[in-house]
């Protein structure tokens, strides 16, 4: 059992990440979220969303998801992903096991864009 | 302050560079709540020397629905009066995380300059290599220069920098919902913009029950008439517009939100690559953030094509002009043709009605509301830090509702006759 993302229907408004700060936090924060849109294209309008699992580290992409097991060795070729070495130091998702109605990152995206699968 | 705060005040001269911090005082926000209503109040304690003041609402950054808002509080070039101009996108997040609060920019600054915003640091920094570049290369100068891409910018072109009333402050590349002139205000100072990076916490007074409520208004929110707008067209439907959707929608690539905004009021068209296009483009410059609906309709009413029309607002956003100022502009003297128009902008001068006659940017536009009730929505707007046009769209966050959210936040009680008063304040 995990997060599906519908990153389609996304709209990178970020809820997801501050919900995610607020259960490891108990503040609003948004540094210690295992989950972020991604931003970084903006020019470009180029946005998908990260989420850091126990083992992998998943990259919704409006092209599809690419899912890198932490610790294996990259695709060399491959230019590095500036976003992922923040992402690699979270805590992983624990789809909010101590909240009794689910993860609070589907709770609180507007656009339900986040599901169980 | 002591919760959803950063508790800190900046007082920054840009003629002596000495930069001041000031606690933000429980009392003050008992008397002024947040957002407008402190930036007010600066402006008045600083009023002789012609500060900018940017502030935060109270709610902004939470899980409040919304709570996307910043403002920038100033006099206006176009209009004469004080104003009050909305920072939204991410940019009104970013500041509530950096570490303050509020920030009062006074005097001018000998030459360019940036202000560098984050962790509770706030540097000037000379920006002789970065006056004369157009809005969208400082910003990426500026990223470039911090190794950080996700750095908010508040920032003016060469309109600005020419000292044009027409001037906007840009928010990254994008037009903002500067219609008062702001950024002439920049450029006479010599602050070429304010680059901001948030990675701050924000405590809750009584987190559980301020997350329910935030979870409740939601829920009400998802089953209510917001669900399911998406799109800057949105906006042109409830005016009556609502061809203009199928008028942008050749070039329509995705529709984007502001920070914790259930309704998505923009919208991102490609001009040089295919709008269903999913994978990253190779093109570094594919098209453009619309934000601001009304351009866009005086533009079409011109007839031109979609195209021609983002390409235009795409030039007024690199140049740091007012779309809206050019569009009525343009439409005033008959000018049709989209080069001419682009190549107007250098000698384009108001004056121009699309500033309004109210304190706060009439760019926060949904339908025909009566004048009053706009007036108090975008002032809770303002106050709170809600985006002020899904403010408009969404009656579930009401006042009372707001109030007692702002209570379980801060632990402060805050009262409707306070709200009252302090609207009455900032409307005259």
């Amino acid at each position: 059992m995990g997060l599906k993302i519908d990153v389609l229907t996304c709209t990178a408004c970020m809820a997801c990440e501050l919900a995610c700060g607020y259960h490891r936090d108990d503040a609003f924060a948004l540094l210690s979220s295992c989950i972020m849109p991604y931003r970084a294209k903006e020019k470009k309008n180029y946005v998908g969303l990260i989420l850091k699992e126990e083992d992998s580290l998943v990259a919704a992409r409006p092209e599809g998801l690419e899912i890198n097991r932490i610790g294996e060795e990259q695709d060399p070729g491959k230019e590095a992903d500036a976003s992922a070495k923040p992402m690699l130091l979270r805590e992983a998702c624990d789809l909010c096991e101590d909240v009794d109605d689910g993860p609070l990152c589907i709770k609180f995206c507007p656009v339900n864009a986040i599901s169980m699968e | 302050m002591e919760y959803l705060a950063s508790n800190k005040i900046a007082i920054i001269d840009l003629a002596t560079r000495d930069i001041i911090e000031e606690e933000l005082e429980d009392d003050l926000v008992l008397e002024k709540i947040g957002g407008v209503g402190i930036t007010k109040s600066l402006y008045d304690r600083f009023a002789d020397e012609n500060p900018i003041v940017l502030g935060t609402g109270l709610l902004t950054g939470s899980l409040v629905p919304g709570s996307a808002l910043s403002v920038i509080t100033a006099k206006s070039p176009s209009t004469g009066r004080v104003s009050h101009v909305p920072l939204t996108l991410d940019a009104g997040m970013e500041l509530k995380y950096s570490g303050f609060d509020y920030m009062v920019i006074k005097g001018a600054a000998d030459k360019p300059v940036y202000l560098w915003v984050h962790d509770g640091i706030a540097d000037l920094n000379d920006a002789e290599d970065l006056w004369g570049k157009d809005v969208w290369a400082a910003t990426d100068r500026i990223r470039d220069l911090m190794g950080d891409d996700l750095i908010q910018v508040l920032g003016i072109g060469e309109a600005g920098e020419k000292g044009s009333d027409l001037a906007q402050i840009s928010i990254n590349y994008w037009q903002s919902g500067d219609r008062m002139g702001f950024g002439s205000l920049f450029g006479k100072k010599r602050l070429k913009l304010i680059a901001i990076r948030g990675m701050g916490l924000l405590e809750i007074a009584e987190p559980e029950e301020f997350v329910e409520h935030c979870a409740g208004l939601l829920s009400a929110l998802k089953s209510g008439k917001t669900s399911g707008m998406k799109g800057i067209a949105t906006m042109a439907a409830a005016m009556g517009e609502a061809d203009i959707e199928g008028w942008l929608k050749p070039l329509t690539h995705k529709h984007m939100a502001c920070f914790n905004t259930p309704v998505p009021t923009n919208t991102f068209v490609f001009l040089d690559e295919d709008p269903a296009l999913l994978k990253e483009t190779s093109v570094a410059e594919p098209g453009f953030l619309l934000t601001d609906i009304s351009p866009l309709l005086t533009l079409k009413r011109l007839g031109l094509t979609a195209a021609d029309t983002c390409r235009i607002l795409k030039a007024c956003a690199k140049y740091g002009m007012d779309g809206a100022a050019v569009a009525e502009l343009s439409e005033k003297t008959g000018l049709k043709d989209p080069e001419a128009i682009k190549g107007s902008l250098p000698n384009l001068k108001g004056p121009v009605s699309s500033s309004g006659n109210a304190v706060f940017s009439p760019w926060a536009a949904v339908g025909n509301q009566e004048p009053k009730t706009w007036m108090r929505r975008e002032a809770v707007a303002y106050i709170f830090g809600l985006h002020p046009i899904f403010a408009l769209m969404a009656p579930e966050l009401t006042e009372e509702k707001l109030l007692e959210i702002s209570s379980l936040g801060t632990e402060l009680e805050l009262t409707s006759e306070t709200l009252d008063e302090v609207i009455a304040d900032i409307t005259g």
